[in-house]
């Protein structure tokens, strides 16, 4: 079997469309959207932003089970820990597909965007761990932190103690990651800065141009929910709390605040 | 997705918004389409391709020979807010399928194509 595959031999039902964001981008932005992801503020938000989270999921198990598959040669608990996180993203999975059609919605609706998996594509253990699971979990932290308040302020428990559900999960898998990337490196500071250098690309990546910022800092607008009128983030917020519980300094969130994308590994 | 039965029958929390349904104008624009590209009326397909995806439409055109595929079908299907991506799947007797990826978007009531794909012998529209 192939090491390190490439984004088009993930392998997806025949019914699904899948395409770089770049194509969802120029679709938003010929339609007068903001070009990133559907906005809070937008009558398809929930779902759009659960799809966007399934696939994620999706995409999250196939990474477990790939840097599993990649790195036969790293220590056992490693492995254990990988394997484990590949029935953790498995079970997420599922849980959004049933959030999806609770909001009206299917997996399969919106087109499948490839920009998680090209964050997969290191050939160092250390690398990969630094890159999905404190880059990429770490932003997961703080989408799911948002989702939860807005469930809250719907009054949703349905969306809101379900996501809470997978976010104790992904405060595990950064904890894979902090601790991995630390172990791995030990006595080679060289390879731990390239570690380091992959995840700042990726924190880099999902910056949103320094878009991202506090929950208290963040702008807010008025939005219809079904029958409620609610007021939410403007934008993506940083998880502290969440990023803190998974092991994320004070100062590497305050750098990701700053917009500077860069932080210091645990 | 598996069926799950009828959600409104059962116990447990029920969907609090409806699945969006595309609109028939939508379905009738690709039909007219495909079947233009397959007759090999590039008039018609031209008249339905905004200028962003004309290079690529004409691309496609020129790989269909006219008469070659006599049926088509939408195999899938993805939305980006108001507009649609959809693969189709042409097929005719002797002839090896041939697939196509496009978005269509409405303006003024009328549905044009905005991007096009080959997407024969490939498996998704995705990067290497």
């Amino acid at each position: 079997m192939q090491r390190m595959i490439s984004v088009d031999k993930l392998a997806r039902p025949e019914d699904h469309i899948l395409m770089p964001a770049q194509r969802m981008r120029n679709a938003r932005a010929e339609q007068g959207l903001a070009p990133g992801n559907a906005m809070p503020y937008e009558d398809d938000f929930l779902k759009s932003r659960m799809h966007g989270i399934c696939a994620g999921e999706f995409q999250a198990m196939e990474a477990a089970g790939r840097t599993l598959y990649d790195f036969p040669d790293a220590p056992w608990e490693f492995q254990l820990d990988m394997a484990r996180q590949v029935w953790d993203e498995a079970r997420h999975a599922e849980i959004y597909m049933k959030l999806l059609e609770y909001v009206g919605s299917y997996y399969g609706e919106f087109p499948e965007g490839e920009v998680l998996w090209s964050c997969t594509q290191a050939e160092d253990p250390a690398a990969r761990v630094a890159g999905i699971n404190r880059g990429l979990e770490g932003l997961a932290c703080d989408v799911f932190e948002q989702l939860i308040r807005i469930a809250q302020k719907m009054g949703d428990k349905i969306i809101e103690r379900s996501v809470d559900y997978v976010l104790a999960d992904e405060i595990t898998h950064v904890r894979f990651g902090s601790r991995w990337m630390r172990q791995l490196t030990e006595g080679d500071p060289e390879r731990f800065k390239r570690a380091q250098a992959f995840q700042n690309s990726i924190d880099d990546l999902f910056n949103f141009g320094g878009g991202r910022t506090t929950i208290e800092q963040a702008g807010h607008i008025k939005q219809r929910v079904n029958e409620k009128e609610i007021e939410i983030d403007s934008g993506i917020t940083i998880a502290r709390e969440a990023r803190l519980l998974a092991g994320f300094t004070e100062e590497e969130i305050d750098r990701l605040v700053k917009g500077f994308g860069k932080s210091a590994a645990y | 997705m598996p069926d799950l039965g009828e959600r409104g029958n059962v116990m447990g929390p029920q969907p609090i918004a409806q699945v969006v349904e595309p609109p028939a104008a939508m379905f009738a624009a690709a039909e007219q389409l495909l079947g233009a590209l397959m007759r090999g009326d590039r008039a018609s397909v031209e008249a339905m391709t905004a200028g962003q995806a004309r290079e690529h439409m004409d691309q496609i055109a020129n790989e269909i020979q006219p008469g070659k595929y006599d049926k088509f079908e939408l195999i899938g299907r993805g939305r980006v807010a108001k507009h649609y991506f959809l693969k189709a799947r042409l097929s005719g007797s002797g002839a090896a399928p041939f697939t196509i990826q496009f978005r269509l978007g409405e303006d003024d009531g009328k549905w044009t194509v905005r991007e096009a794909l080959n997407l024969t012998n490939r498996r998704s529209g995705w990067t290497k």
